[in-house]
């Protein structure tokens, strides 16, 4: 087998729902033979690109290659014998036994009116035998655990003989002895057989010890691939997941560990500092929830009523000030919020687009600043400038150059907030 | 076991798959994968004594007396000969019934489904009224299953147009069955409607036929109808293996290489066939293609291979014996059929089910 060819290549596709494209121009190849993790937190496209790779959501644009043939035309069959997927979990609404759900595995290569012969039985009893749940044959798959149902979803998919398997957070359900038979029993696949196999799983450190390559996927783009050593890094993944990532290297295995915030979290001071936020339209809504999670004591304001960030502050038990829907700030509710703001330690401006209306919100900034005050605005600010003139930009050039700061990320401003608490 | 030394035997086998050596090596004598449930097969060899033995018993059973009618007198033998073509009635009406509700539980993947409810019976049902209420079906010997068949056919496409629209093409199963009780509902109202302002002679020939009868049709029309129902139920056992694959869902399906679209549409034109071929012979017999299906599948298990063609035969002799109840109980009036199959099998099959039901179905 040449190593060079390629078993998966993406180029340039964008795929998705009606209405709503979650891949964005991707591309990336797997070599045949390699170990490939992909990871990335939830709703980055991880399970839409397992689908399109398989053509069951079609590209918006792009193409996908399955061992150099466009997958869009390969028929069915051909294209079963190529690649398999294990789902995340199997449904089985009929009592099947577990040997029979196996035996799906061959379905396509057994054609329409050829019965099964013995190699057939063979490869569906290898495969039981491979995931150990031979003993299990004639039990029914409904009963079993969700491990065991995992291992018996697995044994149909080598059933099927593929080239390449994609596993779709098929091991996260399994005991740590299964999981550990699971990944053997893939590596030697890989290893012997150049199987190729991309897993998609949420333990960094695991997928790290184990893969080739690993993919790191965000909003759906691919945000970094390569070796462990150069993905698995601290800033990357704090970007990515949008929390306080640690990696470590062990001194003796050199193994990468991946340690999250919750480690931290008891050192955290529980009364975090008092933050004003200016928000609105439903930018401030994960502000809101991450700093109250972060220990902080948020107001927020001010707020037009009905707007979504005004129902999240009420829904929050957050202190805010509230003025009429749909109406420009009257000076009394300015007023009130002016006094919340100068309570409070730092503002920040949340990524609020600013019309006629709310402009003024941002003089409660200024004050603040004035008042030396911390003051961080969220980036941007050109785009989401709805006044004629462009009056707010100028207002947030002029605090810029008074010193407020800008941010971009959730996670960065928490950090920089927390620091500055120290 | 000893992974390594398999999978180097695995390779020995993928570079020889000829050479039936390598494969005995591989794996004895598949005794494990040929072997059977021994409860299974006693059950198995049990069903198909039974079978003969019922429809012979359902020779015996008529208004005319209990026992084998007199060959040798005339009037024995065209008693023996109406017997025996209500059984052929029977028994491909409850087959095409049957085997029609096997693939629709399997392709709808839902205990619920049954030939009539994606409105398949009521378009065919709508058609055949019109066709009686306009006398067609006496001008014309061919005209009662064309036009049944025809009118269930545009109902499906009617009922899956409907459930597709706004998910791209492919219909989920939840409004594919949710469009099809709207539009079997409506149809049902037509019928009603047609019949209300019917004259008193086509009113009564078209509730009669909707109670459903095994009175034999003509001998063309059963020929044809036995056509299309052999066919239908070939068509339909073809596909088995992948109506298995398919109650894994359609996305797992696909995985397998499966081409799930045309499956489905495929499934469901010859479940259809089969559901108005046996609604134009027999009108409207209701309960054999619910619950035929769910005893034979607790009995025998899911798999499709096995499961269709014994339902069909389990629907078929099913039918057979509620007719000849419905003609020996009361005689010498005739209950409708479909009343016994309820009546007579309601309490029997809920008996099987509550015992065996986790065989059947998960949930």
């Amino acid at each position: 087998m040449k190593m060079a060819e390629n078993a998966l290549t993406f180029l340039d596709v964008s795929a998705g729902y009606r209405h709503h494209k979650v891949l964005d121009s991707v591309s990336f190849s797997l070599k045949a033979g390699e170990f490939v993790s992909l990871i990335g937190p939830n709703g980055s496209g991880k399970s839409t690109l397992l689908k399109t790779a398989a053509a069951f959501i079609k590209p918006l644009e792009g193409k996908v290659e399955l061992f150099g043939r466009d997958v869009s035309h390969l028929p069915p069959r051909e294209r079963a014998a190529l690649l398999g997927i294990v789902p995340q979990k199997l449904e089985s609404p009929m009592a099947f036994t577990v040997e029979q759900i196996v035996t799906n595995g061959r379905v396509a290569s057994m054609g329409l009116f050829r019965p099964a012969t013995s190699s057939d039985h063979d490869l569906v009893e290898r495969a039981m035998i491979y995931t150990d749940v031979l003993a299990m044959r004639d039990r029914f798959f409904g009963e079993l655990s969700g491990g065991e149902q995992q291992r018996v979803a697995l044994a149909m998919v080598l059933a099927q003989e593929p080239k390449l398997i994609m596993l779709d957070e098929s091991i996260s359900h399994l005991d740590i002895n299964h999981r550990n038979e699971v990944l053997q029993i893939l590596l030697k696949l890989n290893r012997e057989e150049q199987l190729t196999i991309l897993l998609v799983s949420h333990d960094l450190s695991l997928s790290a010890a184990i893969s080739d390559r690993l993919i790191l996927m965000q909003d759906g783009a691919i945000r970094a691939a390569g070796i462990p050593k150069d993905v698995l890094k601290a800033d990357l993944l704090s970007g990515v997941y949008n929390c306080d990532l640690q990696v470590r290297q062990d001194l003796y295995t050199g193994a990468l560990q991946v340690s999250g915030p919750i480690e931290g979290q008891k050192r955290l001071s529980p009364t975090g500092c008092r933050v004003h936020v200016i928000a609105g339209g439903g930018s401030g809504i994960e502000l809101f929830r991450r700093l109250l999670l972060e220990g902080h004591r948020v107001t927020a304001g001010v707020l037009n009523l009905l707007d979504s960030d005004a129902e999240a502050a009420r829904a929050l038990n957050i202190e805010a000030v509230f003025d009429q829907p749909f109406s420009p700030i009257g000076a009394p509710a300015l007023e009130r919020a002016g006094r919340l703001s100068e309570a409070a330690d730092a503002v920040i401006v949340s990524h609020v687009p600013f019309g006629a209306g709310n402009l003024v919100n941002l003089d409660l900034a200024a004050e603040a600043l004035k008042q030396g005050r911390r003051v961080y605005i969220a980036n941007g600010i050109s785009g989401r400038d709805y006044t004629s003139g462009k009056l707010a930009t100028q207002k947030v050039e002029a605090l810029f150059n008074d010193g407020a700061v800008e941010w971009e990320s959730l996670h960065e401003l928490l950090t920089v907030l927390h620091e500055n608490q120290k | 076991m000893d992974i390594s030394r398999e999978s180097r035997q695995r390779r020995v086998l993928k570079t020889d798959m000829a050479s039936t050596q390598q494969r005995v090596a591989v794996c004895a004598d598949n005794r494990f994968t040929k072997k059977k449930p021994p409860l299974q097969r006693l059950r198995l060899v049990l069903f198909l004594l039974a079978v003969p033995l019922l429809l012979i018993v359902s020779l015996m059973l008529g208004p005319s007396g209990i026992g084998f009618p007199d060959l040798d007198s005339p009037v024995g033998s065209a008693i023996a000969s109406l017997r025996f073509s209500r059984m052929l009635m029977g028994m491909m009406t409850g087959a095409a019934l049957a085997a029609s509700g096997v693939v629709f539980q399997a392709l709808l993947r839902n205990p619920l489904a049954e030939p009539y409810v994606l409105g398949v019976s009521g378009g065919a049902g709508l058609g055949a009224t019109v066709s009686i209420l306009a006398g067609a079906s006496l001008a014309l010997p061919m005209s009662l299953p064309v036009v049944a068949f025809m009118s269930a056919v545009l109902t499906l496409l009617l009922v899956y147009g409907i459930a597709s629209q706004g998910s791209a093409g492919q219909p989920s199963v939840y409004s594919l069955i949710l469009s099809g009780v709207i539009v079997s509902a409506i149809c049902s109202s037509i019928i009603m409607f047609l019949v209300s302002t019917a004259s008193v002679d086509g009113m009564h020939n078209v509730i009669w036929w909707m109670l459903g009868s095994l009175q034999p049709a003509s001998t063309a029309q059963q020929q044809f109808s036995a056509l299309l129902i052999v066919g239908g139920i070939a068509g339909c056992w073809v596909l088995s293996s992948r109506l298995n694959a398919l109650v894994l869902g359609r996305e797992m399906a696909h995985y397998q290489g499966i081409n799930a679209g045309v499956v489905i549409i495929v499934g469901l034109l010859f479940s259809t066939l089969l559901a108005a071929t046996a609604v134009s012979l027999s009108g409207m017999i209701g309960f054999v293609g619910l619950i035929v299906p769910h005893v034979m599948r607790a009995s025998f298990g899911p798999d499709h291979r096995r499961l269709l063609p014994l339902a069909a035969l389990g629907g078929g002799v099913f039918l057979v014996i509620c007719d000849a109840v419905a003609r020996t109980i009361l005689a010498p009036v005739e209950i409708p059929v479909g009343v016994v199959t309820a009546l007579v099998g309601g309490p029997f099959f809920l008996l099987i089910l509550h015992r065996r039901m986790k065989q059947a179905w998960i949930a």
